[in-house]
């Protein structure tokens, strides 16, 4: 029994397009077609001529009507860069990216919106653009925001133990660097929304592809100027996120023309829009050395990762944020003597950065894995000798790390063992020299890594703090109230489960209400899901637990102790024979609370209303500062064959071995896996938005931007291992993250191994065929045709 | 220009007033009973919108509307028989084929075609694979999707099909 994929498999889905309110308009945006332009004028008499247009916004309207979108995080510290920007949702004056929205046409109907979109007339003085992070950061660059001192938006500098006493202490120091390109989400659904302005009583509510209807509801109030109190933000059945539909800024434009309209108004992002006006991710370059013994034993970590950001990135998105992560993610589980890492974020002509699965934690990954087996390269060792050396032992948990990251739990060691047993690795690395003797050439990649999940950061909107509500209704069903979204990852089941076992529940009469920006919190994202709101559902469920129990002793004059719930009825172990179902047990309760009913103590103790809201946050960020609570951990093995003549990579085989912690319901989790290794291996192997110096995107479409189908994706092996986390209330941890990030680093690194004869460095994502070709070529070169 | 359709839709035969650039695409959405057509490319790439077309898969968005002019057409609404899921559709859940749902609908038709198509011999991953490259899924990852084509095909050797 799965209700909502029941649901959902029968048609019934509720998207945001398929959103139909009486009186609706229709909302389509005009977009730039350039990368860095002034907007000298715009002229929307020939489209206010479109028979059916109700009204067309412009930036000046935007400006003239609505406050600058809020700073998101904000964290200006002594020695670091953190600059923020005064931006609205559409600019008046001038656009930064291709793309850009300058006017918002609203219509009876969408087709006549397009129709109409096409005849606004825009004049633009063309400004230089800046295509890379390196022209950003010239001397006399074009600034993109005229009171910033350069385009830098972000510098962090971080000192974790002690970084010169470890490359002090290094037998041997290697120079390392590793460079992934520009990448999207692109769930298949676009964003979406309906906003509806009350103009009786100034209130707004909305309904759409929400991820996180609680930031979305501060961050459209507050463009709005209207009041929290007074606007709704609901979200419906959501067709894929990832990341990408947590922050509201385009959806702000919708509000506002429902408010300027006094209609409902719908906006349905069509998916080219959702490509060069959506949240893009990665397009980091790092460069850094890391120290190291003869033996193995990993010491520090010296180095520099540098973010092409788009446009700030600070208030549309709050991605600059992920340069935290980035920056920490590289300690790792292994033990180390001290790091120095440095953190910039550049602005430049391209679309926003924004939270996307892996949100940084997927860099420092990728790029400690691959420094991890160039150093074993280096000195002979395998990759997992260097591993076994380096790991934080069973026994040292809760481990403090470096960079203040305690670390709840897990078995390091023992997930790459069996990994390394299921992928059958040694059976492999003979077959790896029986074909290199025939000219194939196999690659077998082997990566291992905790994914920091659950977080909670303090000067942003990432606070952690999570509120749920359980409660029982007079009918006997269940409630549930959260901040955690179903994007498709398992929310309601997980949190069905979750209340049916602690309350002895059916998981039918469970139901798991579709979130609204009533109960605060952030939703899913950084992997919370499991740790943040499915911990306060727990909560809510235990406390709720008690009251059931107290009723229960009185409504069936009974021991506290002796009271039993399961299956749906409430009984005592002293007379099992008379059962109650939970129906009429919460009848009795609501309808009958008299003397004659339960006990007066109870009435007097308040503690008859069946229905919990808590709070839940995490038990190790107030005194640690560690701003994940749980670290799943993971082993990747990858085989792959590499056609040298081509440049095409095929998967031969992919094993994937997981911690996860409590699991909550297997199938969720697999699927969870299965979804985030194709995403990396898309991000590993094709997938990179390609902007032009002139700041035109050049691929806005699937049938260019390339994501895996059914046929690059490869069959996936999964074990799983399961080591609680002491510190979230299921012994779960967050997890939906770690696929991607192994995925995209494992695939690389067996692509070097294959290439290992060739003695490519595979450091540049993603490694197309071309790319490949080329490291080939240049390698044959350098070692003047001797293969 | 508008102009008059008779299309069989589901089983039943309809007639619409129809603009004659509306995409077949356009013309489902706009009716409640079909919305698991989904709309999201635009341009045949993603498959989300894949309904079945005189019993073949097509991208919906990129049919007009007036060239089908009689023709049958089934959508996954159509899969349901009283109220009940098809035995794919209950492949898709048991399997947990299906994540975020969007996709879904055009999988589910595409899968109906080649299930249907392929007799009683055992359709192999690589067939699977290859007959649903078209319809794009950011969620599963394929692998549970493959899964749910099996066990669909083994209950239609077993009789349970419609």
């Amino acid at each position: 029994m799965k209700k909502r994929e029941d649901r959902l498999i029968m048609g019934k889905g509720q998207y945001a397009d398929d959103l139909e309110f009486s009186n609706m308009a229709h909302l389509v945006f005009v977009g730039s077609p350039h990368g860095h332009a002034k907007i000298v004028s715009i002229n929307v008499e020939k489209a206010l001529q479109v028979p059916g247009v109700v009204r067309i916004i412009t930036g000046r309207d935007v400006m003239e009507h609505s406050n600058p979108l809020p700073v998101q995080a904000d964290f200006k510290n002594p020695g670091w860069i953190w600059r923020l920007a005064n931006v609205h949702a559409m600019d008046a004056d001038r656009v930064r990216w291709f793309g850009e929205p300058v006017a918002a046409v609203i219509a009876e109907d969408e087709d006549k919106a397009r129709i109409a979109a096409d005849l606004v007339e825009v004049e633009y003085d063309l400004l230089e653009v800046t295509a890379s992070v390196t022209q950003a950061l010239e001397p006399g660059a074009v600034k993109l925001y005229d009171d910033w001192e350069d385009n830098k938006q972000v510098h962090l500098v971080f000192d974790f133990g002690d970084p010169a006493r470890a490359f002090d202490m290094a037998d041997q120091v290697l120079k390392v660097t590793n460079r992934e390109g520009r990448v999207t989400g692109v769930p298949i659904e676009p964003r979406g929304c309906v906003g509806l302005y009350d103009r009786k009583n100034d209130t707004l509510e909305m309904w759409g592809s929400f991820q996180t209807p609680f930031l979305s509801r501060h961050n459209i109030a507050a463009t709005l100027g209207i009041a929290e109190a007074k606007v709704k933000i609901n979200a419906v059945d959501i067709g894929g996120a990832f990341g990408l539909k947590i922050h509201a800024w385009k959806e702000n434009i919708v509000a506002l023309a429902s408010k300027l309209t006094g209609r409902p108004v719908k906006w349905m992002e069509p998916h080219r829009d959702f490509i060069t006006t959506g949240p893009h991710q990665r397009d980091v370059y790092w460069e850094g050395e890391i120290a190291f013994n003869n033996d193995g034993t990993l010491l520090g970590l010296k180095a520099e990762v540098v973010h092409d950001l788009g446009v700030e990135s600070t208030n549309k998105g709050i991605a600059a944020l992920s340069i935290f992560p980035a920056c920490s993610a590289p300690t790792n589980m292994y033990k180390w003597v001290g790091m120095h890492v440095e953190g910039i974020g550049v602005v430049t002509n391209k679309s926003f950065y924004c939270a996307y699965r892996g949100y940084g934690k997927d860099k420092g990954i990728k790029f400690i894995e691959a420094a991890v087996n160039q150093v074993a390269r280096h000195l002979g060792m395998t990759p997992e000798e260097i591993r076994f050396k380096n790991f934080i032992q069973p026994d040292e948990f809760p481990y403090h790390q470096i960079n203040n990251y305690v670390l709840d739990s897990g078995d390091y060691p023992a997930v790459l063992q069996k990994a390394m047993e299921l992928a059958n690795i040694d059976q492999y690395r003979t077959l790896k020299s029986e074909l290199e003797g025939r000219g194939r050439y196999l690659g077998i990649g082997l990566v291992t890594f905790i994914e920091p999940a659950g977080v909670a950061v303090p000067n942003c909107q990432m606070g952690g703090i999570t509120q749920a509500r359980v409660l029982i209704t007079p009918d006997g069903s269940v409630e549930v109230h959260s901040d955690r979204t179903e994007i498709g990852q398992g929310s309601e089941i997980s949190h069905a489960t979750i209340v049916a076992d602690i309350l002895g529940v059916k998981k039918e009469t469970v139901h798991v209400k579709k979130v609204t920006s009533d109960f605060i919190g952030q939703g899913p994202l950084s992997s919370r899901g499991a740790v943040y709101p499915a911990s306060a559902v727990a909560k809510a469920a235990r406390l709720l637990k008690e009251k059931v129990v107290q009723c229960a002793a009185s409504v069936l004059k009974a021991d506290q102790d002796d009271v039993v719930l399961e299956d749906g009825f409430v009984y005592s172990s002293a007379a099992p024979d008379i059962r109650l179902t939970y129906q009429e047990f919460a009848n009795k309760v609501f309808f009958f609370p008299g003397p004659r009913g339960l006990d007066p103590e109870i009435l007097k103790r308040h503690e008859h209303l069946l229905d919990v809201t808590t709070t839940w946050y995490s038990p190790t960020t107030p005194e640690s500062g560690s701003s994940y609570t749980s670290f799943c951990v993971s082993a990747d093995v990858a085989v792959v064959e590499v056609d040298v003549d081509t440049g095409v990579t095929e998967i031969k085989k992919y094993v994937h071995v997981h911690d996860a912690g409590t699991i909550i319901n297997k199938q969720v989790i697999d699927g969870q896996i299965h979804g985030g290794i194709v995403q990396g291996i898309g991000e590993a192997l094709y997938e990179c938005l390609d902007y032009d110096l002139d700041g035109q995107l050049k691929n806005t479409s699937f049938s260019t931007y390339l994501i895996p189908t059914a046929v690059e994706a490869p069959d996936i092996e999964i074990a799983h291992l399961e080591t609680p986390s002491p510190f979230s209330e299921t012994g779960a941890k967050g997890m939906g993250e770690a696929p991607i990030i192994g995925s995209k680093a494992v695939i690389l690194d067996a692509i070097e191994d294959a290439l290992s004869s060739f003695n490519v460095r595979v450091n540049d994502s993603p490694a197309t065929p071309e790319k490949v070709r080329r490291w080939i070529n240049q390698a044959m070169s350098a070692n003047k045709g001797d293969l | 220009m508008t102009m008059l359709l008779n299309i069989t839709i589901n089983g039943q035969q309809r007639t619409f007033e129809i603009d004659a650039k509306q995409t077949l695409l356009e013309l489902l959405r706009s009716q409640p009973e079909y919305q698991s057509v989904h709309r999201s490319c635009e341009e045949g790439e993603c498959g989300a919108c894949t309904v079945l077309l005189d019993g073949e898969p097509v991208n919906s968005c990129l049919i007009l509307a007036a060239s089908v002019e009689g023709a049958t057409v089934l959508t996954s609404e159509g899969l349901v028989r009283q109220g009940q899921p098809h035995p794919l559709m209950q492949a898709f859940t048991a399997e947990l084929g299906i994540q975020c749902g969007f996709c879904t609908p055009g999988m589910l038709m595409n899968s109906y075609a080649l299930i249907s198509g392929a007799g009683d011999i055992e359709l192999t991953d690589q067939q699977i694979r290859k007959s649903l490259e078209g319809n794009l899924c950011r969620c599963t990852g394929y692998v549970n999707i493959v899964n749910a084509v099996k066990k669909a095909q083994q209950a239609k050797n077993g009789g349970q099909w419609w």
